[in-house]
């Protein structure tokens, strides 16, 4: 985005798109309306890795994408497979005087719960399991359908759910929670990383560059494919 | 940049959709009292979001209360047959492995569970308070300020993390084992209100407009 407008362009003379209220909006695929202070701005392309601030509050409007359509459905397939490993696989191994003892994420969830704090166990498994589990399916099956040109069936509440999952998905905290987990076990006994730990770092690599992607994309891709604005 | 350069979404009757982006230009309002929605996806949409300031001051002081037992009460215990029960708090923890020689780990801790909630409490404060007075001073400044605790809020689920992963993988019956203790439900409940908090402030608040409908209240 460059300039903001330098004056307040005419009404849109086209007809606009009606839908469920009785009110005429008319789109406005010109312009960018900044969500953080409502500053209008022109819209403009974004070359490869460019990224567009807001002139007024600095906020990201936009990106230019540097990770093509095809990759990123490959980085869901991937993350799909690494959470399925990292939900499957023990943690973090301790061995205690030849005791030994192992837990999966799921395991420790369920420990939790047995131990008389439901309210915890659920958060952390919505926000470290089932959240980016949905995310990384959702991003699976919007991206498989528009790459092969069709609207998938559910396509807008599937994009209300991406929102939420995304904001309340947190695979990198519960990254680092495994790390600090695995250095105060071993300052008790003797502690392994394993396969789940490892995985799970994969896993944040991929949302995180996935997230990155925006949603934009997946917006614009249905919008061309059902010939609306 | 001086305000008067600026062309906003209020005074030009278009509507930039929060979920889809999609900008909308009002042609002609809604009959009687008929919400306004984003025709691609259903949104409503808002020049500012209704009882923004309501919602952000209920969740802050939820938070703000709940924060005092997250911290006091214990997080988890441990036991064996050696030492029997022991309790830990956060601050404990921090202790723990900052004895443990851990600097780089306590230092973490220190900033996601101690640190990072008491900033976004504070920051939420300033930010409610600012917009509630329709203040003009350092906007930029408080946009980045909003921007930052909503892109750090969060990381404070760390120590829930951790306890949960304890409690899981130290199991050896009488030889050792850990619980998680009322605290954690404390802290998890802070950092849930204190993410709800931030997301019901609408940023655009900072920026009070001349002549503004929509008054925040
Ligand atoms: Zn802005
Ligand atoms: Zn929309």
């Amino acid at each position: 985005m460059t300039d903001p407008l330098p004056s307040t362009p005419a009404y849109a003379p086209h007809a606009p798109a009606v839908a469920r209220t009785s009110a005429a909006l008319a789109a406005r695929p010109d312009l960018v309306v900044c969500h953080e202070c409502d500053a209008v701005h022109e819209r403009i392309e974004l070359a490869r890795g460019t990224i567009a601030r807001c002139q007024r509050c600095n906020a990201l409007l936009g990106r230019g994408h540097v990770i093509g359509t095809e990759k990123l459905l490959a980085f869901a397939v991937a993350s799909l497979l690494l959470i399925l490993i990292g939900n499957s696989a023990p943690i973090v191994t301790l061995d205690f005087q030849g005791v030994v003892s192992q837990a999966t994420l799921p395991q420790a969830i369920e420990a939790t719960w047995a131990a008389g704090q439901p309210f915890v166990a659920v958060l952390t498994a919505a926000t470290a399991l089932v959240f980016p589990l949905v995310f990384t399916i959702l991003r699976l099956y919007l991206l498989g359908s528009l790459v092969r040109g069709i609207v998938p069936r559910g396509f807008v509440p599937a994009m209300h759910m991406l929102v939420f999952v995304t904001r309340w998905g947190m695979p990198e905290v519960f990254m680092l929670g495994t790390l600090v987990a695995v250095v105060r076990c071993a300052s008790l006994t003797s502690a392994t990383p394993g396969i789940g730990l490892f995985a799970y770092g994969a896993v944040t690599l991929l949302i995180t560059a996935i997230t990155a992607a925006g949603t934009h994309t997946l917006w614009k891709r249905s919008g061309e494919i059902g010939g609306m604005a | 940049m001086s305000d008067a350069a600026v062309h906003t979404g209020s005074q030009m009757k278009l509507y930039g959709c929060p979920t889809c982006g999609r900008v909308s230009q009002l042609l002609r309002p809604p009959a009687g009292d008929a919400p306004l929605l984003c025709p691609r996806c259903a949104t409503p949409l808002h020049h500012r979001r209704p009882r923004s300031l309501q919602r952000t001051w209920a969740y802050l002081i939820a938070a703000s209360i709940l924060y005092i037992p997250a911290n006091l009460l214990p997080i988890m215990s441990t036991s064996n047959v050696f030492e029997g029960e022991t309790l830990h708090t956060i601050l404990g923890g921090i202790e723990e492995l900052r004895h443990g020689g851990d600097w780089m780990l306590a230092l973490i801790v220190f900033i996601a569970s101690i640190a990072v909630p008491l900033l976004k409490i504070g920051a939420l404060l300033v930010l409610a308070i600012t917009a509630q007075r329709r203040s003009r001073w350092k906007q930029v400044e408080r946009a980045q300020l909003y921007r930052m605790i909503e892109a750090v809020g969060h990381w404070s689920m760390l120590d829930v993390f951790v306890v949960v992963l304890l409690v899981g993988t130290i199991r050896f019956g009488a030889l050792g084992g850990v619980m998680p203790e009322p605290g954690l439900l404390a802290f998890g409940a802070v950092v849930v209100l204190t993410m709800l908090a931030a997301g019901s402030f609408d940023p655009r608040l900072i920026w009070p407009e001349e002549e503004d409908k929509d008054r925040p209240s």
